[in-house]
């Protein structure tokens, strides 16, 4: 145990002292960064309601046509500012002045097809932005329209809260931080292996007194060892940020799980391959199979990751269990076969 | 050029080598795997929170077929008591919704709420006319505030008016009664439009012409974003492909220097261009056949997608060429590696996801994909604003790359900083040392404008204040490193001495600096806007200071190190100060 334990040591240094690691954790970090501002610049083109209901933006509005129209109220309940103009030439000059951002003409309500009109900015981001605050009103304006001429639209006033914002972060940057660190653990691990193959220094390493079980073994736990490491500094960062993980021991547990299983199959690759760089090729390419099958079927690791953070009623650590079986499985084939992989030539 | 073939040839050889007998089956069926997957994956859709929410339904509640939504049907006494042991997140009773008063609970409902409407947007369009269905549409005028025109602008806003107190469409006014011969009217043709595309919104790779007229017609409920996922998703695809081949790219250098062949195709009559132009030019080829049958297979336009990707692939390749000549071990170049691929995807990707929204999108040649993929056309001058940072990397990096390839570098075992230091020294031509120095910042620019980038991404995890002045501080760093790197390693070479020399290469490299940032600054605002800050931006004032300020801070560092004997850290630092306290100076928080 001993001999295992220094070796596990000697792994984890050679990845501490260069700084390498350093690298892997900036990447994560830039990866969750990004993934965050287009949480925050693109999911709220599809959810216009999350940022109105994150950031008070306030934008003044200039009516011609009909001032009493149930629009203005509706508008005024979304906090824009709403000044009735006589005519057009008046809300132009204002709307040139600055004073108001946008210009809506409102025709009287005559039953027919209501033709509105709406002026905006030449400005591409901001008359986008105040279409994204206007969305809510007008929508409410239409579904007015739509009793008055008898449809009635079921649904329209259920309470809820935008939900872009929490779908993005459990089912996107969770899984990627809880996952990513995996990877990069397989990644290791076939470094290692080949780093070893490739240089002939197995063989010394083998003929001292260390069994090759024990040689592997000790790669793989250190990926592992820093994977789970990884994972645990994600969740706090993630709390950080507001962010709770539900079942934060399960969550743990099922990253160190999955982190195994991807460094057992690339201890396997790699002592198939015997060199880095098909071994890192098929690497990648397995990794990529497996996110795409897992995104195909009901029961994958990322629809279990995403309800173990979210708190799920009916997912528990017997699902967790399922994975450890197949680690297991996969733990003694690989070990079975490890010693007679290694004698075949490349 | 038949060096470089046979160098391409001997690439072929060892990679064809690699993959025979059982690993080359073993490859074969995951890529076969990988195919069927992604077209899988591709009819699918795209739905990311599979299985997140548990919605309860009663007997007569509506179908629900999102699978994020995992339902049961229960009757009513069952589904509320379910609904306060939290069993499921929301309960769907006929008409209504009931939620619990927690986070999830809430967000499940907002969920719901947002599939329902569209479901109901569905019924009501098969249930009534659609004039009924969708009684109100809003027209959407642009109107620049162009102030120098004032008279006859200010008529924009009436002039479009007066159209509406007659019909809306440009038929004559006795042809009102003949309207049901008629084709529709334009705002009715326009909705029909957006419910196909609601229709079809769910699937993925929908590319068609963007419903494109003078006047953009608005049906509030059908209103769709702007963003252009499914576009970029397919760019995205694009790139996919190059990063992978650019495995076998980097491997190929630390395949000779494992066995040290370098050495023999070292001596071999061959020029460092040859031998990296050689290794290159299968897996560029491998890279542009994709990109043509990819094209072919989504219905592009070859011609320009060739003339948009051929910039990226270099871009990539230039990158991925950086990596294996500063390795020393395996796990360096994966780590490597995964952060150039990182970066690169972001770069491309990231900017393309605004395309439409703000003009700065360019920046990502993706952004032209995505265009041509919308039927959106561009000109010249935005095909150059992204694509010509591309050509520079790729010509610095190919540079940079003869340069240092040789036995003695590419050999050395040495902590990263100090073969990057190595790398500058080499890429500096000794018997041009001013327009080396001057050449070597103004490349540098659109490094550190990268390095930025990431900065101000990174940033955004903080709280804003404390972002904000992280953000100017690695801003600061980062240029003073840019600018002084160079004069360092002469420095520490020991080819230059005197004071005279630090002073003059200082400034030097300050010009070049500014150079390179004005042209950044005007190239990005010539496309960006039309603006009237470019003059300014040229003006003396604007000039003299900032040279002047970017001497003196450059010297600052240079001497420290050179004269003093100070730590080329610390003297960063220090000149780091001083132009802080310049920028500080100059955006008015210090008077």
């Amino acid at each position: 145990m001993s001999t295992f334990y220094v070796m596990v040591r000697k792994e984890l240094r050679s990845v501490t002292k260069e700084k390498t690691i350093m690298i892997a954790i900036m990447i994560q970090l830039f990866i969750a960064s990004f993934s965050s501002v287009i949480l925050i610049g693109l999911m709220s083109f599809y959810d216009p309601d999350s940022i109105a209901w994150n950031a008070n933006i306030s934008i003044k509005v200039g009516v011609i046509g009909d001032a009493d129209s149930p629009l203005v109220w509706f508008l005024r309940d979304r906090n824009v500012r709403v000044t009735p103009f006589p005519s057009p030439l008046d809300a132009e000059s204002a709307f040139r002045a600055g004073m108001v951002d946008a210009v809506i003409f409102v025709p009287e309500d005559g039953r027919g097809v209501v033709d509105m009109k709406l002026f905006l900015p030449t400005s591409e981001s901001r008359s986008t932005m105040i279409l994204m605050v206007l969305k809510e009103p007008m929508k409410r304006y239409e579904n007015y329209l739509r009793e008055e001429r008898g449809v009635h639209v079921r649904y329209s006033d259920i309470r809820g809260m935008p939900s872009t914002t929490y779908e993005f972060r459990y089912s996107v940057i969770i899984p990627i931080l809880m996952f990513f660190p995996a990877f990069v653990a397989g990644s290791m691990v076939i470094d290692s292996i080949s780093e070893e193959l490739e240089n002939r220094t197995l063989e010394t390493l083998w003929s001292a007194p260390l069994s090759l079980n024990v040689i592997f073994g000790a790669k793989i736990a250190a990926g592992l060892v820093l994977a789970v490491g990884q994972c645990a500094l994600w969740s706090m960062l993630l709390r950080f940020n507001r962010v709770p993980i539900r079942n934060l021991g399960l969550v743990l547990l099922f990253a160190a799980v999955i982190a195994a299983i991807i460094a057992v199959g690339s201890a396997l690759i790699a002592t198939y391959f015997k060199d880095r760089e098909r071994s890192q090729f098929v690497y990648s390419l397995f990794i990529l199979l497996s996110a795409g099958v897992s995104y195909l079927f009901d029961a994958s690791p990322i629809t279990l990751m995403i309800r173990l953070a979210t708190g799920d009623y009916y997912t528990g650590i017997a699902d967790i269990a399922v994975y450890g079986v197949l680690l297991l499985a996969l733990l003694a084939a690989f070990l079975s076969v490890a010693k007679r992989l290694i004698a075949v030539p490349a | 050029m038949s060096n470089i073939l046979t160098i391409a040839k001997r690439e072929i050889k060892r990679l064809r080598s690699r993959f025979r007998g059982g690993s080359r089956l073993v490859v074969v069926l995951i890529l076969a795997g990988a195919f069927v997957i992604s077209y899988l994956v591709f009819q699918q859709g795209a739905v990311l929170s599979k299985g997140m929410y548990r919605v309860g339904m009663s007997p007569d509640g509506p179908g629900i077929h999102d699978s994020r939504f995992r339902t049961i049907t229960v009757d009513r006494s069952t589904g509320y008591s379910m609904l306060d042991e939290r069993a499921i997140d929301v309960y769907v009773d006929g008409d209504e919704v009931a939620s619990r008063n927690n986070a999830r609970s809430l967000y499940a409902a907002g969920a719901l709420k947002q599939y329902l409407e569209k479901q109901e947007l569905t019924r009501i369009k098969d249930e009534y006319e659609i004039d009924t269905a969708f009684p109100l549409r809003v027209e959407v005028n642009y109107i620049g505030n162009v102030t120098a025109t004032q008279g006859i602008a200010l008529s924009e806003l009436a002039d479009a008016l007066t159209g509406t107190s007659l019909e809306p469409t440009e038929t004559d006014p006795g042809a009102t009664e003949a309207a049901q011969a008629m084709p529709e009217s334009d705002t009715t043709a326009a909705v029909r439009e957006q419910i196909r595309e609601l229709e079809s919104g769910n699937r993925l790779p929908e590319i068609e012409m963007e419903f494109t007229s003078d006047k953009e017609i608005i049906v509030p409920s059908l209103m769709s974003p702007p963003v252009p996922f499914a576009q970029v998703i397919i760019a995205f695809l694009y790139v996919l492909p190059v990063s992978f081949v650019s495995v076998f790219f980097t491997s190929s250098f630390m395949d000779e220097k494992i066995d040290r062949r370098i050495t023999v195709l070292m001596s071999a009559p061959l020029t460092p261009l040859q031998i990296i132009v050689g290794k290159m030019l299968p897996y560029v080829s491998f890279s542009l056949a994709s990109v043509v049958i990819m094209t072919l297979v989504l219905g592009g336009n070859l011609l320009l997608a060739v003339a948009i990707f051929i910039p990226v692939i270099l871009f990539i390749f230039s990158i991925y060429l950086m990596v294996p000549l500063v390795y020393r071990t395996f796990k360096d170049t994966t780590f490597i590696s995964m952060l150039a691929i990182t970066v690169i995807t972001s770069y491309l990707v990231f900017p393309a996801m605004f395309s439409g929204v703000n003009d700065l999108s360019l920046m990502s040649p993706l952004t032209l994909a995505v265009k041509m993929y919308r039927g959106e056309s561009f000109g010249l001058r935005e095909y150059l604003f992204s694509t010509t940072p591309m050509y520079f990397i790729f010509a610095l990096s190919m540079y940079i790359g003869t340069r240092i390839l040789n036995e003695e570098y590419l050999m050395g075992f040495r902590p990263l900083h100090r073969k990057v230091a190595e790398a500058i020294y080499l890429t500096i031509v000794r018997s041009r040392l001013y327009l080396s120095i001057t050449l070597l910042s103004l490349f540098l620019i659109p490094i550190v404008y990268m390095i930025q980038l990431v900065t101000l991404a990174i940033s955004l995890n903080l709280p804003m204040r404390y972002a904000v002045g992280g953000l100017l501080v690695v801003a600061v760093v980062v240029e003073e490193v840019a600018k002084s790197a160079g004069i360092a390693v002469l420095l520490e070479n020991g080819v230059i001495r005197a004071t005279k020399d630090i002073l003059v290469l200082s400034f030097l490299s300050a010009v070049g600096f500014l150079i390179g940032e004005k042209l950044l600054l005007y190239v990005s605002l010539s496309v960006v806007s039309e603006s009237m800050l470019s003059p300014a931006l040229f003006s003396s004032g604007m000039l003299l200071i900032p040279l002047v300020a970017h001497f003196l801070s450059t010297a600052l560092v240079c001497l420290l190190t050179g004269r003093f004997g100070i730590r080329y850290p610390f003297a960063v630092l220090a000149g780091s100060i001083v132009h802080a306290l310049y920028n500080l100076y100059v955006l008015g928080v210090i008077p």
